[in-house]
């Protein structure tokens, strides 16, 4: 009686323990493994214990420049992310008091994710183009001669796209953390003569961090790991760190795509524990 | 105490703006055609406590929260120390309010919640940390002053946000349900401190409230409101023993109205008859309704004697019969309730040697019968729509 006690909580968590160990820990464990085969020109992968991979990778220029592309587009699109979706939340929770408006307009931010990311990445190019919308409209006003080619096929296009496709991640879990905010406290805040912005400096924005961090690593882990935003509204011009795999993938050099997969991993686990150590995420999670 | 050590600075005037508080016909409407109050005349005395006690939604928060700045009267004026503050934002009214459930910021500790009025009036780091520590220690809660109010009792709770709202040194501190909040004990000891507190500062209290005996200890003035209006407003003896209206009476309990056709005056006495066919008499008081008019008065539950009653004889004047209903043991007296075929229940508060004396079970037939003296009349005679009592404390 007693030892069958003991083990219900064990049979329990079963399930899901199960589940995070045939897809998560497993194939985890395997690119590790992998990582350190040996891979050979025309013979293929041989079992091994070498950190060839990790230096082949770490020593090539390439893999520097397109880390320093990533994190560059992370966070610029960070920022831009936060700026637009803080405000969008802000405007939800605070400006719009009848709740089913608010659940109307926060429905409409959803939208764009009713199609494909194809779709919405494509729609871009009518419009910021050689012939789009944007120079059309430049050049029949006469404000630019010749039309702007930094519009598509470039980092700006790349950060466009990154923001359309990222900020919706960054307004659901601000909202989430600003709706929990007592209004009461921003009657306080005026009691004691704040104007919007103080009020906003010092109430709205202390209380909306553990949104704000969730927003952050979702924005970055997205970021981080694309390879088809930035080869697709870049032309090829630039490159992610996940372009890098892509590469070694089409030789079918597993072991150094995925010495550069465990690298990529450490530096978002990095940047997510440095989130962490800001935040207390957790609080806003098990509330 | 100390009073120098809740001045903010030393450049207050000694002599310190009034605090008298005047709404003249204040009209507050959220929605066309719907009124939250209505026509509102009230003059709040300098450094007086005012209660305004009511149930929910009959607009006495409406009526704090316009005081306060936070609400726009739709029409009327209101004014603080003679100057109209109608428009004017809260921090230029000279008043501090503290919010229902007291609204403290969960991010901050106890010491910047309590500084953070002065951080909004560009006070400096040093000088409002220093400031509110002198605050904190007049309300003893220095020790804990880098807590986060989640860690504070509710009780504790209180007094920050006490200690926030009086850092300022407003002329007026407004208190919305202050004590609801708190549990049974803890609401007897914060009404105490808060009493003295008023005292001690000598600055205007406006404190609303849903709960009688709190409005009866702490005010000087206490506002009956009853659906967006004001029935009575006068010091709490006076809204005990002579309410004006059944809706006043009934709603501070401790007492029976009763309603009836005037039949006549006889010298000072004013004779009452009831559709049930009982008589009563009562002092006629100033300005008595006219005879032929249906009136209400209304007889103080611990003025009335109860008798047992064997026989069906006549009902003497100043006396209903009933049967008891239920009898409840309170210490120091039994109340009473008798069903004597009114709408509304007629309660008798015994004092318990009266009741050792005669006692009575549910189910006895008797005859409560009361002074004329004990009786006075009401403005409004009862037509059974008057608010129905919220809480019916039987004291």
């Amino acid at each position: 009686m007693t030892s069958k006690r003991s083990l219900t909580p064990y049979l329990q968590v079963t399930p899901l323990a199960l589940v995070l160990l045939v897809f998560f820990i497993v194939p985890i464990a395997l690119v590790l493994i992998v990582s350190f085969f040996r891979y050979q020109m025309l013979v293929g992968l041989t079992p091994d214990f070498t950190f060839d991979n990790y230096l082949d990778v770490l020593t090539n220029p390439t893999t520097w420049r397109l880390y320093f592309s990533t994190v560059k587009f992370t966070l610029i699109v960070l920022a831009l992310t936060f700026v637009i979706g803080f405000w969008i939340a802000y405007f939800l929770v605070f400006h719009i008091r009848n709740l089913l408006v608010s659940i109307g307009l926060f429905l409409v931010c959803t939208v764009p994710f009713w199609t494909s990311n194809i779709i919405r990445m494509i729609s871009w190019r009518p419009i910021l183009g050689k012939e789009g919308l944007i120079n059309q409209a430049l050049l029949d006003s006469g404000v630019v001669a010749h039309p702007l080619t930094w519009l598509l096929y470039s980092d700006f296009s790349v950060v466009i796209a990154y923001v359309h496709l990222n900020t919706m991640f960054m307004i659901v879990p601000i909202f989430n953390s600003m709706a929990r905010i007592d209004r009461a406290l921003l009657e306080v805040a005026v009691d004691a003569g704040a104007t919007r912005w103080e009020a906003v400096w010092n109430i709205v924005l202390p209380l909306s961090k553990t949104g704000i961090a969730l927003g952050a690593l979702f924005v970055v882990t997205l970021v981080m790991g694309d390879f088809f935003v930035v080869s697709v509204m870049s032309g090829g011009l630039s490159g992610s760190a996940t372009t890098g795999m892509f590469n070694d993938l089409q030789f079918l050099n597993y072991p150094r795509a995925a010495a550069n997969a465990v690298i990529l991993l450490i530096v978002v686990l990095l940047i997510a524990a440095g989130i962490f150590r800001l935040v207390d995420v957790r609080k806003e999670l098990v509330r | 105490m100390n009073e120098a050590m809740l001045a903010p600075d030393s450049t207050r005037p000694s002599d310190r703006a009034s605090g008298e508080i005047r709404l003249v016909d204040v009209t507050k409407s959220f929605a066309p055609g719907s009124y939250a109050v209505k026509d509102i005349n009230l003059t709040i005395p300098d450094g007086s406590y005012c209660c305004l006690l009511g149930p929910s939604g009959c607009g006495k928060t409406t009526i704090l929260r316009m005081i306060a700045g936070h609400e726009t009267p739709t029409s009327g004026e209101i004014t603080i120390g003679g100057q109209s503050v109608v428009g004017l934002p809260p921090v230029r009214r000279g008043t501090a309010m503290m919010f229902q459930s007291y609204a403290l910021f969960p991010h901050l500790s106890v010491l910047d919640n309590v500084a953070f009025y002065l951080k909004m009036r560009g006070v400096g780091k040093d000088e409002r940390r220093r400031q509110a520590r002198a605050m904190l220690e007049r309300v003893q809660l220095d020790h804990l002053r880098d807590r986060v109010p989640a860690q504070l009792s509710g009780g504790q709770q209180q007094r920050v946000a006490l200690a926030r709202s009086l850092i300022t040194n407003p002329r007026v501190l407004l208190l919305d349900e202050p004590l609801s909040a708190l549990d049974e004990f803890l609401r007897l000891r914060m009404r105490g401190e808060l009493k003295s507190l008023q005292a001690e500062l000598g600055i205007t209290f406006v404190h609303v409230t849903h709960t009688q005996p709190e409005a009866i200890a702490l005010a000087d003035l206490v506002v009956v409101m009853d659906t967006g209006q004001i029935d009575q407003a006068a010091p709490a003896s006076t809204i005990f023993n002579q309410p004006t209206t059944p809706y006043v009476a009934r709603f501070m309990g401790g007492q029976n109205v009763l309603t009836g056709k005037v039949e006549g005056q006889s010298g000072e006495l004013l004779r009452m008859r009831t559709a049930e066919g009982w008589t009563f008499e009562m002092p006629a008081g100033q300005s008595p309704p006219a005879p032929g008019t249906t009136a209400s008065a209304a007889i103080r539950r611990d003025r009335v004697t109860l008798r047992k009653r064997d026989a069906e004889g006549a009902v003497p004047a100043n006396a209903v019969p009933g049967v008891v209903e239920a009898t409840e043991y309170q210490g120091s007296y039994i109340k009473v309730t008798l069903n004597t075929g009114m709408v509304h229940a007629f309660v008798a508060n015994v004092g318990d040697a009266a009741y050792a004396a005669e006692p009575v079970v549910a189910g006895d037939a008797v005859l409560a019968s009361w002074l004329p003296a004990d009786v006075h009349v009401l403005t409004k005679p009862d037509l059974g729509d008057a608010g129905v009592p919220y809480l019916d404390i039987s004291h």
